[in-house]
């Protein structure tokens, strides 16, 4: 009769897996086992499977740890096995399936694999990380306050490259860590494509901000795209590197990004003082090449800042 | 030799006889000087001093706004009381003010009636000696001759110009002529033998105003003060014709009235820098004393014009946002004085202008002066990819209506050439 032997981690994470066609499995530290376990508090015989009466049975052999279902202290000597059981030996753990368990459905490939397949092909990884590079020069170079040499912005854009190249790597090691296979080319390639993104948003950003006057209050809603793209990093690079639900994946995207974003909004509203004496305006110009909306005339632009006058004034009397 | 010795025996009797008549005048005004004091109540301590004269037989005395200033704004915290010359001390009531010149009028209680001094009812001449009394430095009674020089020019709001040094705590002392009528008020200095005097008109025109009808409250009468001043200051602004003037490739207006003043600074002697930058600043110089931390009643207009040498557009106006980034208030002021600013932002272009701007305009309201604002404004312009004219402007207590007048003038008044 068919049993598969499944080893699992704590976790249940598959280690290894076995499919036996007898009628008795023995598992110990012995040699002479069918499945050897290196966990030094298993004793060297100390487990067998055996089919009888149309049912496998699971007998303890007298061990010193012994043998129990699950994670909880019921022990599993004569027990029988119902397809999926788990069983805790000394440290290990194995997982018990006959034949004919169900198994889930097939997981169709989403829509996101064909971005991750093209974003993985070498010639667009490279151009991805050239591009991130240019605009982190560029960044470099428009900061500084004085002209800046090509060898200075060699550096600069390479380091900050090799800065944001951390993050993919880190995730790949952990991804290897946890027995996953670490796909660092795909993390490289989906971290800077979302990377230069977020650049094309700050622009996007910018270009908003400078055309729009402060009627246009859907504005502070492009805040938000930094965000959603934040989550999309993180959510990609959960799909690429794990293997897990989607509800899990969703709810980890979700979490990091809000420990992100809110973290950062608390400690700036913790800095915050009581009263700030100086103004808090949008200063953003940009070159006449970005200007795309018509200017305002003179009395638009009184008659809109006159409603201000009212704000204030509302204000003020609300604190006294 | 003969001549040498008359000379200076002419000399020393003019000496003399100057000196007589200070010590004179002091004896016959001492029992109408006081030493006026803001008395901490937790602490029981005076926390400021300054000079004060009697100016009714029934105990009304005269001093500087800013020598009570702590009291108008914090009757709680504080109260008022006054040290004669004899060292009696005994409770002050504040009975007016007149924020915007300085003055305060208080009470004493008196039991019979007192010598007073006399207000003068003609101006001094130019170079008539005229003496100062106060209390400077709480070191006592003390006269100060000096010199009559008119009206200080560059002010908006009238001050004498004094020859002779006013130290702090004579402040609200008076100034009296040789008939020891008062001509002045001690104000303020500017250092060596440069002291400023309250015109004594003013001073007849709150004691006048006050035998007419006292005000009802004080925050009352200083916000209508202030309406009113700022009102005057604002419309003879707008009425006097703006001068156009070049800033580089700009024309920026300039106010010709003479309490405005300019100044003026460029990089242009540093051949490194990668943007030639220049600035023009015109400002009303003097302000509004509230308190100690709150000012307001200022004007203040830059214009800095910028040029890049060789940089890209982009590079250009990375370092032009730098310069708009940071702009504040002209006016100091805190939480209990003032709101928080708002603001609004938006292009602009005149249509009777050429320059394509970035208007932004802020501003916050007085929380114990109603319809009384400080408005701050910045244009930047944003249609020449090389050259940038930032024009901004800050006000201080205003209203509405005349800050809104004078942005739009503003905006229709920077230009290209």
């Amino acid at each position: 009769m068919e049993i598969i032997v499944e080893e699992i981690n704590r976790g249940e994470k598959l280690l290894s897996r076995h499919k036996f066609l007898t009628d008795k499995v023995t598992i110990g530290r012995g040699y002479s086992n069918d499945i050897i376990l290196a966990d030094p508090h298993v004793c060297s015989e100390h487990l067998s499977l055996s089919f009888t009466e149309g049912n496998w049975l699971v007998t303890d052999k007298s061990t010193i740890n012994g043998s129990f279902l699950a994670n909880g202290k019921q022990n599993a000597d004569q027990h029988i096995v119902h397809s999926g059981d788990t069983i805790r030996l000394g440290k290990s753990y194995i997982r018990l399936i006959l034949a004919d368990h169900p198994v889930e459905d097939t997981m169709p490939f989403s829509p996101f694999e064909s971005i991750i397949t093209l974003m993985r092909n070498p010639l667009v990884l490279a151009i991805n990380i050239l591009l991130f590079s240019a605009v982190a020069g560029m960044m470099f170079y428009l900061n500084q306050p004085k002209e800046v040499n090509f060898t200075q912005f060699v550096v600069r854009a390479v380091s900050v490259t090799l800065m944001f190249s951390l993050w993919p790597i880190l995730i790949s090691l952990i991804s290897h860590f946890n027995k996953h296979e670490a796909r660092i080319l795909t993390q490289l390639a989906i971290s800077f494509a979302l990377f230069n993104l977020m650049w094309v948003s700050d622009v996007f950003e910018s270009i908003v901000a400078f055309n729009m006057s402060s009627n246009w209050s859907i504005a502070s809603l492009i805040t938000l795209l930094p965000i959603v793209l934040a989550f999309s990093l993180i959510w990609l690079n959960c799909y690429i590197g794990f293997n897990m639900s989607a509800r899990r994946r969703n709810i980890i995207a979700f979490s990091m990004t809000a420990l992100l974003f809110g973290g950062s909004y608390i400690l700036e509203l913790s800095k915050k003082p009581e009263f700030t004496a100086r103004p808090n305006y949008d200063a953003t110009i940009m070159t006449p090449t970005f200007k795309f909306s018509a200017s305002s005339s003179v009395d638009k632009f009184i008659s809109d800042s006159g409603k201000l006058f009212a704000k204030v004034e509302k204000s003020a009397k609300e604190k006294n | 030799m003969k001549v040498v010795i008359t000379l200076t025996l002419l000399l020393v009797s003019f000496i003399s006889r100057s000196a007589e008549q200070a010590e004179q005048i002091f004896h016959q005004l001492a029992p109408s000087l006081y030493q006026i004091r803001l008395i901490d109540k937790a602490s029981g301590e005076k926390s400021s001093i300054g000079s004060g004269f009697q100016i009714t037989e029934d105990g009304l005395i005269a001093t500087n706004y800013h020598v009570i200033s702590g009291f108008a704004q914090h009757p709680a915290k504080y109260r008022l009381e006054y040290l004669d010359n004899k060292g009696n001390k005994a409770p002050l009531e504040l009975k007016s003010v007149d924020v915007i010149n300085d003055l305060a009028l208080v009470q004493r209680t008196v039991t019979e009636k007192m010598p007073y001094f006399d207000i003068a009812k003609n101006n001094p001449i130019k170079g008539e000696e005229i003496y100062s009394l106060g209390n400077p430095h709480d070191l006592g009674m003390i006269v100060v001759p000096g010199t009559y020089n008119g009206l200080k020019i560059e002010s908006f709001h009238d001050r004498i110009h004094f020859t002779g040094s006013i130290n702090p705590g004579m402040s609200g002392g008076p100034v009296v002529n040789h008939l020891a009528q008062v001509v002045g008020v001690n104000v303020a200095t500017s250092g060596n033998q440069i002291g400023f005097l309250v015109p004594h008109e003013k001073l007849l025109t709150l004691f006048n105003n006050y035998q007419r009808k006292p005000p009802s409250s004080i925050d009352m009468q200083m916000s209508e003060q202030l309406v009113g001043s700022q009102k005057k200051l604002i419309s003879t602004m707008l009425s006097t014709p703006w001068q156009q003037k070049a800033l580089g490739n700009a024309i920026i207006p300039t106010i010709d009235v003479p309490y405005i003043r300019c100044w003026g600074e460029s990089n242009a002697d540093k051949a490194d820098a990668i943007a030639l930058l220049a600035v023009a600043n015109c400002a009303l110089e003097e302000n509004i004393y509230i308190t100690g931390g709150f000012f307001t009643g200022s004007v203040d207009m830059e214009f800095k014009y910028m040029k890049s040498k060789k940089l890209s557009d982009l590079k250009f106006y990375h370092i032009y946002q730098q310069h708009i980034l940071r702009a504040g208030p002209g006016n100091k002021a805190g939480k209990d004085d003032v709101t928080e600013y708002q603001c609004h932002h938006d292009l602009v272009k005149p249509n009777t202008g050429n320059m394509d701007d970035k208007a932004i305009l802020c501003t916050r309201a007085y929380k114990k002066f109603p319809k009384l604002f400080d408005v701050l404004f910045i244009a930047a312009s944003i249609d020449k990819g090389d050259q940038a004219l930032i024009s901004h402007f800050t006000l201080s207590g205003v209203t509405q209506e005349s800050a809104l007048a004078f942005t739009q003038k503003f905006l229709e008044s920077v230009s290209w050439k």
